[in-house]
């Protein structure tokens, strides 16, 4: 007011600022950033409900000071509370103690679960700290109080009623002091911290002592202390027989007995008991003073009669677990550097000269044009055969994997090859049973682009997984790849459909790897589809039909029934090998624009409803045609790049439209062979119907006719398709040329397969090995049923399926992947680990294990869970007996060795061991006690407001901690 | 010109022969009508930029072939396709029954679920209309996709078609962004929330 009234003194007046301190110009940087935060003056708001600490939420504002050029760091915490009504608070007077002062006596918020150390401490539910930013400590006292004056400065200067805390020495220790004003009021906030508890605070009656004589009242009756305790019991020793899981025998496996070994199995569970500690609260919410005794003698706080009990869980940093170990060590691989070759030493096909030429000969045969007597030969026992020679060569003591192992997971793969003995497995029922189960996983395995759960692929990918971590790591997998790709050949070499793989066109939603042996299996339906239809002629004509063969052949030709309709395809040297032996045929197609009618009709499927050719009675029928090239996505991507090349000209568009126009041509052919005599409109009506335009017109005669014609784009000269029309010649589809090049394209899978590092490998399975993964948790999570667990899962595959849809993710994301499915199994081990422990399944009483399960699944979930009835309840009842053993069990063994001179040291609180007997307690000594002491007097002289006190004290083994808030009236001193 | 491209988006057109997909096209992108348009093979190509929302997008559209026997060949290319647009003629019912087939195939074929559908009424212009506007804008409602009713002659909703098209792709989150890597809005971490890691913050004692 008087500088308002005196405007002049302010013109005049100059203030300089060019001389200030570094200490001057820190206070203005604190006030800077308390102005900036908005903190200034009092601001009024509820007081918080009981418990709003845990529940609500807490945020932090930061920034960084500069004291000359030592940098602190600034940091606001302050608990989000909605706006209250303003009117409720505001009739509580100007003179309104600050927030914090009122925080100080509040009893809604003791002990919380989760809070900052200084909210635990004084209750606050905003404060601003202030500490060193680097490592560096403010250790001398000086310096200290350097840094309290500066603060009490800048509170006096701002008017900010927030406390604001000083951090002094090392940052381990939590020492702070700090400083808290309003009105003519001040809170101090001192603190100390001890390695031991000095023996005369080790009670209630002590602590009381320090906080009287602290606060110094000139009362001469105190009214009395307001008293909150709480005692931590801490159960470390579970017994052993507490956790269920037993590790798998890994021994066993490891020497060869796979009997039991369950391959496609993932594992699950932790190795170790993923719950470390059990931590009772006993608390005593309200107590006053002369209520109870504590002091060295004799103590009244009796846990089992705590009002309130709660429990809360410590769980093993990073409990080993068995899926998420698998994953790991899988995913490790794909850092992996070394080929297959590198790994195995040279390939046993080019070390054994003799003994490899039988199998490239093997392959060189079936190559050639002639029909090859293949069932003469027992598929597995070549397979078997080639096997014994590899492992002859390699020596069986240098083979990562042994016999009996890559039997049985051979055997897994390709359940077939035990049937294999000359005749064909039967891929129909394999087919029947991938599209059952398909139908449960679909969307899960195109989400992840993996495989389908019964494929080939997957299990691949499961016994990858397994023989990395069980049977010799990376070489183990490089062996076994090197037998897949084998098998894999023969298959090829042998007409022998893989198994395990769905039928028709590799499936684009599919991992490339899974794409892969789909087209594989393509080439080698047509191959065999080719081979069975030429040794079918060639037995048809010696007149020697086997009967059950052919039959076994046709079910495979799933576009024919009829044997003379049968589609097959040569290469081109058999059809100039062909076109040289038939020279009617070929002169017949030369002039087929003169005589049609001579020539024969060839490769007919199916007449094409009730239309006839134009201009005659002859029926118009679909030609048997080229099944059009099956494709993988990288071929696609090729391919697609190719044409997208072209560019959007029209010369290119041309070109990309001719590039296409072979399957348009070969239908030609195959339509004129089919129909002979017929036009570019008959092929149009069946190819394009909606390019022939029909037209009620009437004739001279008066007759509504029909009269059709090209549409108008067919009929631009020129245009492709009659371009095409033009060249193509009558040749039925089994004589053209081939669109698919069943040979090139398999040998290209085949090296495709054979040129991948275990590394490769990795990266392509990953998805189905997630896959897998997921689908275990899934099962694992239905049999306990936790509910946060259910949303994980899902919000896991979500975030799978974005990284994986990507060719190349990143392996960040990848790990990440893996960890939150190594989490979700923690989890589960541990509602495992609980519910075992308070043993819910051996409850008889269905309301009690309601209840109790609903407590297991509550520690899991929540910092602290009360346990309703306290010590007299069921849970109450269980807990103590579980510490009752592990009692007895440390007992026991302090007697059995007398001589650990630790032994004092372990029981140092004696004199708590003696007033527990004398109490008639059966609990151990808690690991910590916790007291909060709460007064209001006047402070500091007799007259004075009436103020919040409050010190709060934790005792445990070693560390001891006083942490005061003493206020004081500031108006007359 | 090339830097301030947000993403090159994959944008396929299919339906019955003759329903006017490569005029639309060209409408789009040459802004000419060809009545002597060839019937497509198998597949065609064509590029356009176009700006929306202040974005723009390098537009790779696959025009496909409608015909019965092409669509042996055509459903490779859905590979990747953020948006698909689905044409059929408005004078000509069987293009519109037939509608059904297509999304069928869309789904088999389409590699990812979250693809933006576009359902394009074409031939307005044409005076012996067939199909209703009210029963095109039923079908998209119920297949939740975009409609609108154009003509490539006139080049009615075309321009609209595709800018509106784009505008959803871009706004459908994880549709494009990942695709250019490094650009766009990456995922939120899933923790962070209350109760999780301690900083300052102390649990017990």
């Amino acid at each position: 007011m008087a500088a308002d009234s005196d405007p002049e003194s302010e013109v005049f007046e100059i203030t300089d600022f060019t001389t200030a301190s570094e200490w001057e110009r820190f206070i203005s940087k604190v006030e800077e950033v308390l102005n900036d935060w908005k903190l200034i003056g009092e601001s009024s708001k509820k007081p918080p409900e009981k418990g709003e600490y845990t529940a609500g939420l807490w945020e932090e504002k930061s920034d960084e000071i500069l004291f000359a050029d030592f940098k602190f760091c600034i940091k606001h915490h302050y608990f989000v509370q909605d706006a209250c009504e303003k009117e409720d608070v505001e009739d509580s007077g100007e003179d309104s103690l600050p927030v914090a002062m009122q925080d100080l006596l509040s009893t809604n918020n003791d002990f919380p679960p989760i809070a900052h150390c200084l909210v635990r401490w004084y209750g606050l539910r905003e404060f601003v700290v202030i500490s060193p930013a680097a490592n560096d400590a403010v250790i001398s006292e000086s310096k200290c109080n350097l840094l309290l004056s500066s603060i009490s400065i800048a509170l006096g200067n701002t008017g900010c009623q927030v406390p604001v805390f000083v951090q002094i020495h090392q940052k381990w220790r939590k020492l702070y002091v700090g400083e808290c004003q309003g009105p003519g009021v001040r809170t101090d906030f001192e603190m100390v911290h001890l390695r031991k508890v000095p023996n005369q605070y080790m009670h209630l009656s002590g602590l009381l002592d320090i906080f009287k004589s602290k606060i110094g009242s000139p009362l001469t009756s105190m009214p009395s202390v307001n008293i909150a305790i709480r005692f931590t019991y801490i159960l470390q020793d579970w017994q052993q027989y507490f956790w269920p899981q037993q590790p798998p025998d890994i021994d066993a496996l490891v020497g060869g007995e796979v009997g039991g070994l369950e391959f496609g199995k993932l594992p699950f569970g932790a190795c170790e008991d993923p719950i470390s500690e059990l931590h009772l609260a006993t608390t005593w919410p309200c107590l006053t003073e002369g209520i109870i005794v504590d002091n060295d003698v004799y103590s009244d706080l009796d846990p089992l009669q705590a009002p309130q009990w709660s429990v809360r869980v410590r769980k093993a940093d990073n409990p080993q677990c068995m899926l998420g170990d698998f994953l790991s060590e899988f995913f490790r691989l794909s850092r992996r550097k070394e080929s297959t070759d590198e790994l195995l030493g040279k390939s046993a096909f080019e070390e054994n000269g003799k003994e490899g030429a039988d199998i490239s000969q093997a392959l060189s045969k079936l190559t050639e044009p002639a029909p090859v007597p293949i069932h003469k030969l027992s598929v597995s026992s070549m397979v078997h055969s080639a096997r014994k020679k590899i492992r002859k060569h390699r020596g069986a003591d240098e083979s990562p994997l042994s016999n009996d192992v890559l039997n049985a997971i051979l055997f897994f793969l390709f359940p077939d090859s035990r049937l294999l003995d000359g005749s064909e497995g039967k891929p129909s029922s394999s087919a029947a049973i991938s599209s059952a189960s398909e139908n449960e996983d679909y969307p899960l395995y195109s989400q992840l682009k993996s495989a389908p759960s019964d494929s080939l692929t997957y299990k691949l990918a499961l016994c990858l997984c397994m023989v990395n971590f069980y049977h010799g790591g990376v070489r183990g997998v490089a062996h076994l790849w090197q037998e897949f790709v084998l098998e894999m050949r023969y298959r090829w070499e042998n007409n022998c459909l893989i198994h395990g793989l769905a039928g028709g066109p590799p499936d684009l939603k599919c991992c490339l790897l899974h794409q892969k042996l789909q087209m594989l299996n393509c080439c080698i339906e047509r191959k065999k589809a080719r081979d069975d239809g030429k040794k079918r002629s060639a037995m048809d004509s010696a007149g020697n039909a086997d009967k059950t063969k052919s039959d076994v052949g046709k079910s495979w030709d799933s576009w024919s029934d009829s044997e003379d309709e049968f589609f097959e395809c040569h290469s081109d040297t058999e059809e100039l090998k062909e076109s040289g032996q038939e020279p009617n045929k070929k002169s017949a197609a030369k002039d087929d624009a003169k005589e049609p009618p001579v020539l024969k009709p060839e490769g007919r499927f199916q007449q094409s409803g009730s239309l006839t050719l134009l201009g005659s009675e002859e029926p118009l029928y679909i030609p048997v045609t080229q099944e059009p090239a099956p494709m993988t996505e990288d071929l696609l991507e090729e391919q697609s790049e190719v044409l997208a090349k072209l560019g959007t000209s029209a010369e290119g568009a041309h070109l990309r439209a001719r590039m296409q126009s072979a399957c348009l041509l070969s239908d030609m052919e195959s339509f004129k062979a089919a129909n002979p005599g017929c036009s570019l409109e008959d092929f149009v009506r069946w190819y394009s119907p909606r390019d022939y335009v029909e037209e009620e017109v009437t004739d001279e005669k008066g007759n509504v006719v029909i009269k059709g014609e090209l549409s108008q784009r067919m009929k631009i000269p020129n245009n492709m398709w009659v371009e095409a029309w033009e060249t193509a010649k009558p040749t039925p589809a089994r004589r053209q040329r081939r669109l698919f090049d069943d040979t090139k394209e398999a040998e290209k899978v085949l090296h495709y397969l054979a040129v991948q590092k275990p590394a490769d490998l990795t990266r392509h399975l990953l998805p189905c090995v997630v896959h897998a993964a997921l689908l275990k948790v899934k099962e694992e999570e239905t049999e306990e049923s936790i509910p946060s667990v259910k949303q994980t899962i899902k919000q896991i595959i979500s975030h799978s399926s974005k990284v994986l849809r990507f060719p190349n993710p990143d392996d960040k994301k990848l790990e990440d992947i893996i960890t939150q499915i190594l989490n979700v199994e923690a989890t589960i081990a541990r509602a495992r680990s609980l519910k075992a422990k308070f043993g819910t399944e051996r409850c008889e009483k269905p309301n009690e294990k309601e209840d109790l399960e609903k407590f297991v699944s509550c520690l899991l979930e929540e910092p602290e869970v009360p346990i309703i009835g306290a010590g007299r309840g069921h849970a109450g009842t269980i807990i103590h007996k579980m510490f009752l053993n592990a009692q007895r069990l440390t007992e026991s063994s302090d007697e059995a060795s007398v001589m650990v001179p630790a032994d004092e040291e372990l029981r140092r609180p004696s004199s708590s061991d003696d007033r527990r007997q004398m109490s008639g307690s059966d609990f151990p000594a808690p690991a910590g006690r916790e007291i909060i002491l709460r007064l209001t007097v006047p402070r500091p002289a007799p007259y004075s407001k009436a103020l919040p006190q409050r010190m709060y004290s934790v005792l445990t083994k070693d560390d001891f901690r006083l942490a005061g808030a003493f206020s004081s009236d500031t108006s007359f001193f | 010109m090339e830097e301030d491209i947000l993403t090159t988006l994959k944008i396929l057109i299919i339906g019955e022969s003759g329903v006017g997909k490569s005029s639309l096209l060209l409408r789009f992108t040459d802004d000419t009508f060809d009545p002597e348009l060839a019937a497509t093979i198998g597949v065609d190509f064509k590029v356009k930029t176009i700006a929306v929302d202040g974005n723009r997008a390098k537009l790779a559209i696959w025009d496909t072939a409608g015909q019965e026997r092409f669509r042996t060949l055509t459903p490779s290319y859905y590979r990747g396709a953020q948006g698909v647009i689905l044409v059929y003629d408005v004078t000509r019912r069987d293009t519109f029954a037939k509608l059904d087939n297509w999304l069928n195939e869309l789904e088999t074929y389409c590699t990812r679920n979250d693809i933006v559908k576009m359902l394009v009424g074409n031939k307005i212009d044409k005076e012996n209309r067939e199909v209703d506007r009210n029963e095109g804008l039923k079908f998209a409602r119920k297949h939740s996709m975009l409609f609108i009713e154009a003509s490539a002659k006139t080049r009615d909703g075309v321009q609209c078609a595709f800018e509106e098209l784009v505008e959803k792709i871009i706004q459908t989150p994880g549709l494009w962004e990942s695709e250019s890597d490094g650009k766009g809005v990456r995922l939120s971490s899933e923790d962070g929330a209350r109760g999780g890691a301690c900083g300052g913050y102390c649990s017990m004692l």
